[in-house]
């Protein structure tokens, strides 16, 4: 019995510390951002009383109404279109399968392994050929038929009940009818973790928005942030206040739908 | 056959049609091209066939050497380390009866929300000289000098390597915590009538129904890391002397820093694409071994 | 109301032929039931009446119109599906005009339907819940409405009462019955289960691999099976088969015996038959028709009796490593080892070739 009083001591000393070190740097965050550059990389943790200071400092430095805009704009045009052509297609590849389409899709796993880097070239000349550097729409197009949103609705689309298509076609609909009025209400719960999954994804992207975006105007909050950091001498005060308000926007939404967010994850496991 | 299935077929194909546009162009395309610039020598937009001019120059590159050995070093130290934590946390996550759960798994998965960025501003700050982490350090009498994290090729390693698991093993953790959900406790049950000892039901029935998720974790997480980008971007711009310049940073300062080279560029890349591959092949091949024996 | 003629259909996935060639006349206001084991391609078949699937070759004809490529929707069918298949983001209320809503009818008329469907369902009080909150008895009812409001010439069931418990199902059984009669609609029944053929249908159609094995009147398939699939089939406990020989044959009888059973002789009225003298063949004879008279009989040892409470079921043998089941009311004193007497009229035996056909 005692060694089993152990076991229970080491499972939750485990635990706790693994809890403990994922959640301080976000106390360390919201802290950090009440005091100075020079606390700060002192280490001091604890509130302090620079938080106005660092707010006034950061939108004299960047325009935060813009770069707010600009993210949110993005994240949404973005994450409504990838809902769209890739569920269509995700459906499309599991509903209508024959020997051609499972090739299709096979092919489109593999390029799921070749990395950004490989593409970033090549789709940095497509948009500087289309004189679409520096536009929003270079960020967005290329994100939206995400191969990794169509696997997931494909693997989600195994769940939908093949008999609920055969009522709805005695029914009378056709198959963009089945589509639009059974699929996707009854899919409600797939399409609100992949919500949550590709406006994340599009809010915190980096690479290719810091490679296609050089202007002021076009800039997303993550990009400021991430220049904010880069200056010679960051303010790191400024610099946690903005990470603050970039963070806030995925920590509410996470928070509000936690339990579909993880269940998406775990639906392209499936 | 009658009419019927032409018209299915092609409204299956008007479904994909638009993500297969996409894809064809800003997928495929690019593939194909980057393929072919590869094969191109020549600096800015002056290009001229090279044949395998570039892959000779990456025999001759100390930095592109310096880089690979820097990713490989990253994914044989901080995956399996990674793995291993996050199915370790799990299984002490998956006992029913502990008090607590629902908070520490969230807390645990809480990283994986904030943006690549916002992480490297974190731990930037708190790995500086005097930061946090090194006081705490200090205080617990683990240090007596602070250390170097940001300016010691050694340390600057360890960091990256920190950071990135910090971000990534709530996640990795959440896909072993439902295959374990996923196991018949009566499974269980029967071992312990059979009298078969923790260890045993841990090693011979836990981790057998874990297979599926260690390789899809395992492939996952060597596909991300050898991507690696954001991190050494932002939290140490690939320094100090290169310690941390990975392939993918590689690829982005030959092609936006400095004169551009995007031909060699391309080459580094699919040096990427050449190892992705072999790694997922030799995993798959390796789940498959075992699974014989 | 609407026949359907079945025409040597066919249903073939690349190179595995499911349907192998039925042909089938349904009259119009029958009760059809297709019965078989599970892959015998009961269900594809109500498939490709329904539109659902692909037919690959032969002729549908339902009301005198050939249907195979016409739309599900278009073929005067409504179908009831063995989960009931309810919109879930829908009320009953909607669930039931949806079909409508796509037809076109107009708004005031939908209501009006659903609610005639909904009166002779009782289903008044439930209209506005979701499918998830009802019971399987209630969704089971929601689906039937869903069919009814389209007023359809043919109701296809598929296996619609598998999900309930058995004695809701019975319940519904006789629902069902009674909702036929009142409706005079066609219509086609697939279920595994042998008790709803007999006791629903006007016409059985029992099914084997891809093929009709016999249609008839529940009681014709009972009492007059074509085969050894169908007298094995049809009929609980199961009919016993034992091993037999012919001994003689006449131009208007065959004698038989039973090697098993101390030689035994049963005479069958069979004209010009093809059998010969030391063929082997099969005799059937039902646990039901076993009682303490009649001219076959077989001395047994009870090895394990089964008290039902009404009625007994015992299994006995000989000792030649077979059982003989035999049903019967007066079996409650009988213990296992017992000696046991099993007696038969030998005119309610069938007689079976050595490829399984019924000799007649």
């Amino acid at each position: 019995m005692t060694l089993r009083y152990v076991q229970r001591g080491f499972v939750y000393a485990l635990l706790s510390i693994a809890a403990f070190i994922s959640v301080f740097p976000f106390f360390w965050l919201m802290v950090g951002a009440t005091n100075t550059s020079s606390d700060i990389l002192r280490g001091k943790a604890s509130a302090g009383g620079a938080l106005f200071a660092n707010f006034s400092k950061l939108i004299q430095q960047v325009d935060l109404p813009i770069l707010f805009w600009n993210s949110s704009k993005i994240a949404v045009i973005a994450t409504a279109l990838t809902l769209v052509v890739a569920s269509l297609s995700g459906y499309a590849f599991e509903i209508f399968r024959s020997k051609l389409s499972d090739r299709i899709f096979a092919g489109l796993l593999a390029m799921l392994s070749i990395p950004f880097a490989a593409l970033m070239i090549p789709l940095f000349v497509i948009m500087a050929k289309l004189h679409l550097i520096n536009t929003h729409t270079a960020l967005i197009i290329p994100t939206i038929a995400s191969i990794f949103m169509i696997f997931y609705f494909r693997q989600a689309t195994k769940s939908f009940p093949t008999e609920l298509r055969d009522a709805a076609r005695v029914d009378g609909l056709n198959e963009w009818q089945i589509f639009f009025y059974i699929y996707v209400p009854v899919m409600r719960s797939t399409y609100a973790a992949a919500t949550i999954i590709i406006f994340m994804a599009n809010w915190n992207n980096y690479l290719w928005p810091l490679i296609v975006l050089q202007t002021n105007e076009t800039k997303t909050l993550t990009l400021a942030v991430a220049s904010l950091l880069s200056a010679y001498v960051p303010d790191y005060g400024v610099v946690m206040v903005a990470t603050t308000l970039a963070t806030l926007p995925t920590l509410f939404i996470f928070f509000v739908l936690q339990k579909q967010f993880v269940q998406g994850l775990l639906g392209s496991l499936k | 056959m009658a009419q019927a299935p032409n018209k299915t077929t092609l409204t299956s194909w008007l479904f994909t049609g638009p993500a297969l546009t996409l894809l064809a162009f800003f997928m495929v395309y690019p593939i194909l091209s980057s393929l072919w610039m590869s094969l191109q020598v020549g600096k800015g937009m002056n290009f001229s066939f090279g044949g395998f001019a570039n892959m000779w120059r990456l025999t001759q590159d100390a930095v592109f050497q310096h880089a690979l050995l820097n990713t490989l070093t990253l994914l044989v130290v901080q995956v399996p380390i990674m793995i291993a934590l996050a199915m370790l946390l799990a299984v002490a996550l998956n006992d029913p009866t502990l008090k607590g759960r629902a908070i520490i798994r969230t807390a645990i998965f809480l990283p994986c929300i904030t943006s690549l960025v916002a992480y490297s501003v974190l731990f930037k700050s708190m790995f500086a000289v005097d930061g946090v982490v090194n006081r705490f350090l200090e205080a617990l009498h683990i240090m007596d000098q602070p250390i170097p994290w940001l300016t010691d090729t050694f340390w600057a390693k360890i960091l990256i390597i920190l950071a990135i698991t910090w971000r990534w093993t709530g996640y990795n953790m959440i896909f072993f915590l439902a295959a374990l959900q996923n196991i018949d406790p009566s499974i269980y049950e029967a071992a312990r009538i059979d009298g078969i000892p923790s260890w045993a039901r841990f090693t011979k029935i836990t981790l057998p129904a874990l297979k599926p998720v260690i390789l899809f974790t395992t492939v996952t997480s060597t596909i991300g890391t050898l991507q690696l980008f954001d991190e050494v971007n932002t939290i140490t711009l690939g320094g100090p002397a290169n310690a941390t310049l990975t392939l993918s940073l590689y690829i982005y300062q030959l092609s936006f820093k400095f004169m551009p080279s995007f031909g060699y560029a391309a080459t580094v890349s699919y040096v990427i694409v050449v190892l992705v591959m072999i790694l997922s092949f030799l995993q798959f091949l390796f789940a498959r071994e075992r699974r014989r024996t | 109301m609407s026949g359907l003629k079945l025409r040597n259909l066919r249903k073939s996935y690349s190179a595995l032929e499911v349907i192998k060639g039925v042909s089938l006349d349904i009259e119009p206001k029958e009760f059809v039931v297709f019965v078989g084991p599970s892959g015998c391609g009961k269900s594809t078949l109500l498939r490709m009446i329904a539109g659902l699937e692909e037919i690959s070759a032969g002729d549908l004809e339902i009301g005198g119109q050939r249907m195979n490529d016409v739309d599900p929707s278009k073929r005067g069918i409504a179908m009831v599906f063995q989960s009931y298949a309810l919109y879930p983001h829908m009320s009953v209320r909607e669930n039931m005009g949806f079909a409508l809503r796509f037809a076109g009818v107009p708004k005031a008329e939908i209501t009006k339907q659903v609610d005639d469907a909904a009166r002779t369902l009782e289903l008044g009080a439930l209209m506005e819940r979701r499918p998830g909150e009802l019971s399987g008895g209630q969704r089971q009812r929601v689906a039937i409405g869903r069919a009814i409001v389209r007023h359809p010439e043919v109701f296809l069931f598929d296996e619609p009462l598998s999900n309930l418990d058995a004695e809701l199902r019975v319940h519904m059984r006789i629902e069902l019955a009674r909702l036929h009669k009142s409706l005079a609609a066609t219509v086609i029944y697939v279920t595994h289960d042998q008790v709803e053929a007999m006791t629903l249908a006007d016409k059985i159609v029992v099914m084997r691999d891809g093929l009709i094995s016999q249609v008839g009147s529940p009681l014709d398939v009972y009492d007059s099976p074509d085969n050894v699939f169908v007298a094995g089939f049809i009929g609980s406990p199961k009919i016993n088969f034992i091993k037999g020989v012919v001994q003689s044959v006449s131009k208007t009888a065959v004698t038989v015996s039973l090697p098993g059973y101390g030689d035994a002789k049963i005479g069958f009225v069979a004209k010009a038959s093809q059998l010969k003298a030391g063929e082997n063949v099969t005799v059937g004879l039902r646990p039901q028709h076993f009682g303490a008279t009649g001219k076959l009989k077989f001395k047994l040892n009870v090895e394990l009796v089964e008290h039902l409470g009404g009625e007994s079921f015992v299994y006995a043998g000989n000792g030649n490593g077979d059982l003989i089941t035999v049903a019967t009311q007066t079996g409650r004193g009988l213990k296992t080892g017992q000696k046991f007497e099993a007696c038969i009229d030998p005119t309610k035996a069938l007689l079976f070739d050595a490829a399984g056909l019924r000799v007649r």
